[in-house]
């Protein structure tokens, strides 16, 4: 090698070190920054400011008598009561389910997977309508329902059904990947040190997946108190009844009265915030545990 | 508390895992299974202790079959090769957790359970980390809480997975004195798994070396070394060369070099196998008269006190390695591509099937 050669060497050295390998030039950077800045900005700021702009346009006492309307206040009632039986529901199920998949071999596993992720693959309203053919008048048990008094569709059951399908794999699909990588060392020695089963449960298995199951909880309770599609096509639109708060959103916008379906839109954009910020908090929490087990597992 | 092992099967899919496993480890003992892995030994291992069920067979300790018991009921201490510590509670709670989990009826009062954590974390000597969480612990201390937190449940006999398996060289041989020494104080019957023959050679009583699920060899870390049952044992067991060879009435012969072989004293001219260590070879500078291959050094590999000699041979071109004490190497004084005479001192023999 000659001493120019190796001079350019060591310059083109330096040049390397001082930019990292994999940064673009300072155009290219600030144009992707950009656009995403706006992107965002078009999409969801400007959406989120104009819901609460619209909501206070008329002021104050609007926006409170818009929520204290009895209408609305039942469709906030039934949303806290789809929410939580759905909420607690899915909690064991998921439970079960994740434990079933993660920690035992057995045949049919890949289905049980598959059935579990069906609610994200079927649209919202396909699931409703499933339920009004099984439970609707001229559905498959209709007429068994409507001679033993009983009423699903059109009433609290079938939302409550509804929701809890939508929000199903919530949970579940949370937990799996997690105790899949924490494996069953821990349940294992935990069992031959004497524990049972519950004491396996509650001791060892529910305190390592705590933050995870958490984050599950978030989602699926955003998602249920959210959920419009398959809740409208199973509620009837009954005022003061069956309506929750997505879909009394929808009538009063429909009625013209925008000042109060935006207050009670706003309701759901905060509860989007709270979420938001809890799921931040939990996903911080995980990812110092998850640290830790990381650091556990290489030591 | 001894272990009986009867005709122990076990089938993954059409993978045969184990078949037709039998031996017994007498109480008190501290027994290797040694194997390659995929050879089934950790597979024995956690039948045993109850965490996967035979195909077939029975297992018994000390004449009781708990074959159909539960793992809980079993009273076996086990111990993971990667420790599975509760990474959510502090050692002490670790150690505690056997005790704590037992039938209101058993389970020793807070105060008892302290006094026993204590002792056994100064068993293991590490009293000082009883607030610690595992992630906190260095391999080495976790694996002694380990072992400390399955012998709080007094079990009757102790397994341990590839014990030092996650562990460096030098923590490694530490901690399996450490554990030889434990094992003499407290006289429980062991069973531990290990790939590492240096270490079932070192620490157990007795070795049981396993190869295909099936048992090749049972004996003493001597008898295995010395006197290996089959071609298997005899390579698993530290470094060897093979040799083609015939077996004529009791002398074995590879080209012109010939050997006693008295084992083989009936066999009438048969194709066979013959393996040398690297240190039962002789290496000379000059012929002494005696049958050698005459072979020439191709490198030269300083082992700190050994030095190993990788040769070539001169009438086939195969290659053989060789062990030389530090003191003998520099007295050959011997450099790549030197030319030398090698003499067997010792040589196994094994027919070809």
């Amino acid at each position: 090698m000659t001493a120019i050669t190796v001079t350019q060497h060591v310059r083109y050295q330096t040049k390397v070190a001082h930019r990292r390998a994999t940064s673009e030039p300072a155009w290219i950077r600030w144009t992707l920054i950009a656009s995403a800045l706006a992107f965002l900005t078009l999409f969801l700021f400007v959406p989120l400011a104009a819901v609460f702009t619209e909501a206070l346009r008329k002021g104050w006492d609007t926006y409170l008598s818009a929520l204290i309307d009895p209408d609305a206040l039942s469709a906030i009632w039934l949303t806290l009561i789809a929410a939580a039986i759905a909420l607690p529901l899915n909690l064991v199920f998921g439970v079960a389910a994740a434990w079933a998949i993660a920690k035992f071999e057995f045949r049919g596993k890949s289905v049980l997977i598959t059935l579990i992720d069906l609610p994200f693959a079927v649209s919202p309203v396909v699931a409703g309508l499933i339920y009004v053919l099984i439970f609707g008048l001229q559905g498959w048990f209709g007429e068994w329902l409507i001679d033993n008094d009983m009423k699903v569709i059109f009433a609290i059951p079938g939302i409550v059904l509804a929701t809890v399908f939508v929000t199903f794999p919530f949970v579940a699909r949370e937990l799996i990947p997690l105790m899949q990588a924490q494996g069953k060392d821990e349940e294992e020695a935990a069992l031959v040190l004497g524990a049972s089963g519950w004491q396996i449960l509650w001791r060892v298995t529910l305190p390592n997946i705590k933050w995870g199951l958490l984050y599950g909880m978030i989602l699926t309770n955003a998602r249920a108190m959210g959920e419009f599609g398959a809740v409208s096509v199973v509620s009837g639109h009954i005022r003061g009844m069956t309506n929750t708060m997505p879909l009394h959103v929808e009538i009063l916008y429909n009625e013209y009265q925008y000042a109060a379906a935006f207050a009670v839109a706003s309701l759901l954009a905060l509860l989007a915030l709270v979420t938001l910020a809890l799921k931040t908090f939990v996903e911080w929490q995980s990812a110092k545990n998850a640290a830790e087990f990381e650091k556990e597992a290489n030591g | 508390m001894s272990i009986e092992i009867n005709n122990i099967s076990k089938q993954f899919g059409k993978f045969h895992a184990l078949q037709n496993i039998n031996f017994n480890v007498p109480s008190g003992e501290l027994v290797a299974l040694l194997g390659p892995s995929g050879c089934g030994k950790t597979t024995l291992l956690r039948i045993i202790a109850g965490l996967e069920s035979a195909d077939d067979g029975r297992i018994a300790f000390h004449g009781d079959d708990t074959t159909d018991k539960n793992v809980r009921e079993r009273q076996v201490g086990f111990v993971f090769q990667h420790y599975a510590l509760f990474r959510h509670m502090t050692v002490f709670e670790n150690v505690a957790f056997g005790l704590r989990v037992r039938p209101k009826a058993t389970r020793p009062s807070e105060a008892e359970i302290r006094r026993r954590v204590r002792e056994l974390l100064g068993l293991v000597q590490l009293d000082w980390l009883a607030d610690r969480y595992p992630p906190q612990l260095s391999g080495g201390q976790r694996q002694r809480i380990a072992l400390a937190r399955a012998l709080a449940v007094e079990p009757k006999v102790l397994l341990l997975d590839e014990p030092f398996g996650a562990l460096d060289a030098k923590v490694r041989k530490d901690l399996r004195r450490w554990l030889r020494r434990l094992h003499d104080e407290l006289h429980i019957t062991s069973v531990f798994v290990t790939h590492d023959q240096e270490e079932a050679l070192e620490v157990a009583d007795r070795i049981v070396v396993m190869n295909h699920g099936k048992v090749e060899q049972i004996g003493s870390p001597q008898q295995v070394y010395d006197q290996p049952a089959s071609p298997f044992v005899y390579q698993f067991l530290g470094n060897v060369n093979e040799f083609e060879s015939r077996v004529n009435k009791g002398r074995a012969s590879i080209n012109e070099v010939t050997v006693d072989s008295v084992e083989h004293q009936s066999v009438d001219d048969a194709a066979a196998l013959a393996y040398i260590r690297p240190h039962d070879i002789e290496v000379l500078k000059e012929p002494n008269g005696a049958p050698s291959f005459s072979a020439t050094v191709n490198y030269i590999h300083s082992l700190g006190p050994l030095v190993r000699l990788e040769l070539q041979r001169q009438d086939d071109e195969r290659i053989i390695e060789a062990e030389l004490t530090r003191e003998r190497f520099l007295q050959l004084q011997l450099i790549e591509g030197s030319q030398v005479y090698l003499q067997p001192k010792q040589v196994r023999v094994f027919l070809k099937h």
